[in-house]
């Protein structure tokens, strides 16, 4: 399954290439873990496990007025459209791959879906999702360049968030993946990175960031960090 | 372990949710497809399907490329859904198999 979800997921890519969306969305979430790789060439990196889903963060506002209907576009590779919630978030579902997509929350937030009519969807609108956007890098995966957070925001955004989390193994899958990238980029010898970003932050956020990394006992990294 | 089991249970969420969808897709798609019968130089349309086990043709006379065009993205379509949904069940089954074992799911 493995090798047919990666050849799928780029297909995908290629296609929302094509039809001019790619460069309004950043590949977020699990999947980043394995594009990563290119970015850690050289360096002691292993992924960790990831699920069907991928997640796709969608600049707002949209800078585009292109119409372009995505579950359309990815219908003649057999996606068809699912609902997640009882708020009915669109998601585009395959046996192999299951996408969904995300805007950054704005102001007090709402559990509504955020509308985006010019590509045929609707998003959820996530805390939180801001900071990823700040720090992006570019991976070519495959002739396709993909907008993915640079890892120490990925991290950093991952130690906030596995504390909010409510179902243990996300907890510990979460903070796992923020371990890995985070000694893979002292590995690498972007301590100074990690270090900028987290002074970019707001304190409270400062604050979370140690108190996840104390829970996880990353005494390496916490190290680094003081 | 825990991680895994978790991405287990979710995946097999997932794959019971997608399974339900397909089956509704198929159910959307026009049922049938059109067979092109020349009869003294003229094309006539007639539409295949099964009903209650039995093949009938019914007869629906000349039709619009439109039309044509609609039932043969369905046939696609049809194939392509139904070899996807059999995926799933395949991938419930395997999950539910691998997710069986002392504990309770």
């Amino acid at each position: 399954m493995e090798k047919s979800q990666y050849k799928l997921c780029i297909e995908v890519l290629r296609k929302l290439y094509n039809a001019g969306v790619l460069k309004h969305i950043i590949l977020i979430g699990s999947w980043c873990m394995p594009f990563y790789k290119t970015y850690f060439a050289g360096i002691r990196y292993m992924p960790s496990i990831k699920t069907r889903d991928m997640d796709l963060l969608i600049s707002r506002p949209l800078k585009t007025s292109k119409k372009i209907d995505i579950p359309e576009l990815l219908k003649s590779i057999g996606f068809i459209v699912g609902f997640k919630g009882s708020q009915g978030y669109i998601k585009l579902e395959h046996p192999d791959l299951v996408i969904e997509f995300l805007v950054p929350e704005k102001g007090r937030g709402t559990d509504k879906p955020y509308q985006l009519p010019q590509l045929g969807l609707n998003a959820q609108a996530l805390r939180f999702l801001n900071f990823l956007i700040t720090n992006i890098i570019h991976v070519k995966i495959e002739d396709i360049s993909v907008a993915l957070p640079h890892p120490a925001n990925f991290a950093l955004h991952k130690l906030i968030i596995f504390q909010r989390r409510k179902n243990p193994e996300k907890v510990a899958k979460d903070r796992d993946a923020a371990i890995r990238i985070l000694n893979a980029l002292i590995d690498k010898g972007e301590i100074g990175v990690i270090r900028d970003v987290y002074n970019s932050i707001p304190q409270k956020w400062q604050i979370k960031v140690m108190q996840g990394l104390e829970k996880a006992e990353a005494d390496k990294i916490l190290a680094v960090m003081k | 372990m825990g991680v895994i089991k978790g991405v287990l249970r979710e995946e097999l969420e997932n794959s019971l949710q997608m399974k339900k969808d397909y089956e509704r897709e198929l159910a959307k798609l026009p049922k049938g497809s059109l067979v092109k019968k020349v009869i003294k130089g003229h094309e006539y349309y007639y539409l295949l399907l099964r009903d209650a086990g039995k093949v009938k043709f019914i007869y629906k006379g000349k039709v619009s490329e439109k039309e044509i065009k609609k039932y043969k993205e369905a046939k696609r379509l049809r194939a392509k859904y139904r070899k996807l949904l059999s995926q799933v069940k395949k991938q419930i089954k395997f999950l539910r198999s691998s997710l069986r074992g002392k504990e309770s799911v």
